[in-house]
């Protein structure tokens, strides 16, 4: 019943400094992929990550469909172990060191800006900042946060054991999160917007058959209520718009993804939901920037992808170097 | 059964490899309301036989009481991990999941009195002049939190007067519920000043600031 996982507990902050051939923004599976594949090719290569490396994918509990592993893997072992490898060809990472700006000056020399007012050089440069949980937006969402809401199942969820939960969100993430927390908590209601779930049929087959499980569709989430901590919820029925109170101690927001993109809003070609365009080379339209992974325009957001996309930059920016 | 695999105790043998000094493992385990400290014993005893310089002491909270007291150690189940000194370093509940990493680092740490924090932040540290406790309440199933605690273990290891207390929080509800846990990590200082997420040393140095200055 208990399980024990070695990871990496320290902060990473080892670095040459100098000019990079690759100065990767964001350590999640895109980013560390390509440097899987740039380290290895002797490229001098640099991750800078505003958190500790391995992105949403490493907040996730269980991933079963990354190929290799059978029985699935936590993300977050999944996450340590592509790190481990990037570093083993000599990747450089620095955590907790956020990007806010991106400044090319010249052909073969792209700057990164942190907030810590630090300045990075690379030759050649990688967005691969993923996306944040989006907030509703509702009253309660920010004064409740810490106190009841959450944006992570996997870590919060032991703390309501026996306790009653509600998870705002019925798609892929909020089934796939919810599913443990059906384990310790007394029940848990899953309020959806829509009138259907969008998630995967074996997600939902789950939560269905679960005995502590409700699943509820076609709700509109108005409140989150409560003082010091959370009472419970308030939402519409989208069908006879009558509201409702949903009693809960907990409440888990999984109502998608919005792009880390703001601090290159005025540099590349952006879509309307904020996602970073590309060609089929990861190029944006500054040479010898790219973007990969969550963050680019019209991705599925999957690990598979994220880590073919981080490929797939790192080739381009072989040729890309060799031509400099 | 044992706990721990094949593939973890080769881990954990080559992590501690290189440990300099002894450590002690002391865990209080509580004849009365316990529901995990079998296992809590039977898991420091695992991780001591991977390494000659780990010893396990072994305690019941309410029989051996001047012993808990002298560790300072309130609940059980507790482990006090000490060195050449007792650097202040206390875990509390089982350390499983990814706090079994905790445990790990806090013995390298408690053996060699080293850490990786940088100089200024060593420095503020060592410049204290009172008390500082830091509390970090965890869950096994937090991936972020072993760099909560383990922030906090190091501070420890710097200065005498910084003391770090890791606590599986849903071991102890009654304690979350006072500190009103409901988001791990949480980093609380003195008692007041609340850091939520895995923080960098500075926001950490700026919490024991303004605890200090209330
Ligand atoms: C709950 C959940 C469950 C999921 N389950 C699955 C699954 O089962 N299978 C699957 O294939 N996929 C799953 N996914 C999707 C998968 O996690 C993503 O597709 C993948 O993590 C995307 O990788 P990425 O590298 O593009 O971005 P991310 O993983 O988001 O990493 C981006 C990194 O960039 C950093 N960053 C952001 N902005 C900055 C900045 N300005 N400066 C520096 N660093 C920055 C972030 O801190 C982060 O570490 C799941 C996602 C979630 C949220």
């Amino acid at each position: 019943m208990f399980d024990f996982k070695i990871t990496d507990s320290k902060p990473k902050k080892q670095t040459e400094g100098g000019l990079y051939d690759i100065v990767i923004i964001g350590g999640g599976p895109a980013g560390l992929t390509t440097a899987i594949y740039t380290a290895r090719d002797g490229m001098k290569t640099l991750i800078l990550d505003r958190e500790t490396t391995g992105g949403l994918a490493a907040t996730t509990e269980l991933i079963e469909n990354y190929p290799g592993f059978p029985q699935g893997i936590s993300g977050m072992d999944l996450m340590d172990r592509i790190r481990q490898q990037a570093e083993r060809f000599g990747t450089e990472i620095i955590e907790f060191e956020e990007v806010r700006a991106v400044v090319p000056v010249e052909e073969g020399l792209i700057e990164v800006h942190t907030e810590g007012d630090q300045v990075f050089q690379g030759k050649t440069v990688v967005i691969a900042t993923g996306s944040e949980p989006k907030k509703l937006g509702i009253p309660g969402e920010d004064e409740l946060y810490g106190k009841g809401v959450s944006y992570c199942a996997t870590c919060d969820g032991p703390l309501f054991k026996g306790k009653d939960v509600v998870i705002i969100g019925a798609g892929n993430s909020g089934l796939q999160e919810g599913i443990p927390v059906l384990e310790y908590a007394n029940h848990v209601t899953f309020l959806e917007f829509l009138a259907y779930s969008r998630a995967e049929q074996i997600l939902q087959d789950r939560v269905r058959a679960h005995e502590k499980s409700t699943l509820i569709f076609n709700h509109r989430v108005i409140e989150i209520k409560g003082e010091r901590a959370v009472t419970g919820v308030s939402a519409i029925d989208r069908e006879t718009n009558e509201e409702k109170f949903f009693p809960a101690d907990g409440v888990f927001i999984y109502v998608g993804y919005s792009p880390y993109t703001a601090f290159v809003r005025d540099l590349v070609d952006l879509n309307k939901w904020g996602y970073i365009q590309t060609d089929e080379l990861m190029r944006t339209k500054v040479p010898g920037l790219y973007a990969i992974g969550d963050v680019r325009a019209d991705n599925p957001a999957q690990m598979t992808v994220s880590v073919g996309d981080g490929t797939k930059a790192a080739l381009a920016i072989r040729e890309y170097l060799q031509n400099l | 059964m044992t706990l721990l695999n094949d593939e973890i105790v080769q881990n954990v043998k080559d992590m501690l490899a290189e440990i300099p000094n002894e450590v002690t493992l002391t865990v209080f385990t509580d004849d009365q309301n316990c529901e995990y400290c079998t296992e809590i014993v039977q898991l420091v005893n695992e991780v001591a036989a991977t390494s000659e310089k780990v010893t396990v002491e072994q305690y019941e909270i309410h029989k051996d009481n001047d012993r808990a007291q002298a560790l300072n150690i309130e609940r059980a189940p507790a482990i006090a991990i000490t060195g050449e000194r007792d650097y202040g370093l206390r875990f509390y509940g089982i350390p499983s999941g990814y706090e079994f990493s905790t445990l790990l680092h806090s013995i390298q740490a408690a053996s060699s009195g080293n850490t990786d924090l940088d100089d200024q932040v060593k420095s503020f540290l060592s410049d204290l002049n009172k008390p500082v406790n830091l509390q970090v309440f965890v869950t096994p199933t937090c991936p972020y939190c072993p760099r909560a605690a383990v922030l906090a273990m190091e501070m420890a290891i710097v200065s005498d007067l910084v003391n770090a207390d890791v606590i599986e929080s849903a071991e102890f509800p009654d304690l979350a519920n006072q500190y009103n846990v409901m988001g791990v990590p949480l980093s609380v200082v003195n008692n007041q000043e609340r850091i939520e997420g895995a923080a960098p040393p500075h926001m950490v140095v700026d919490a024991i600031r303004k605890a200090l200055a209330a």
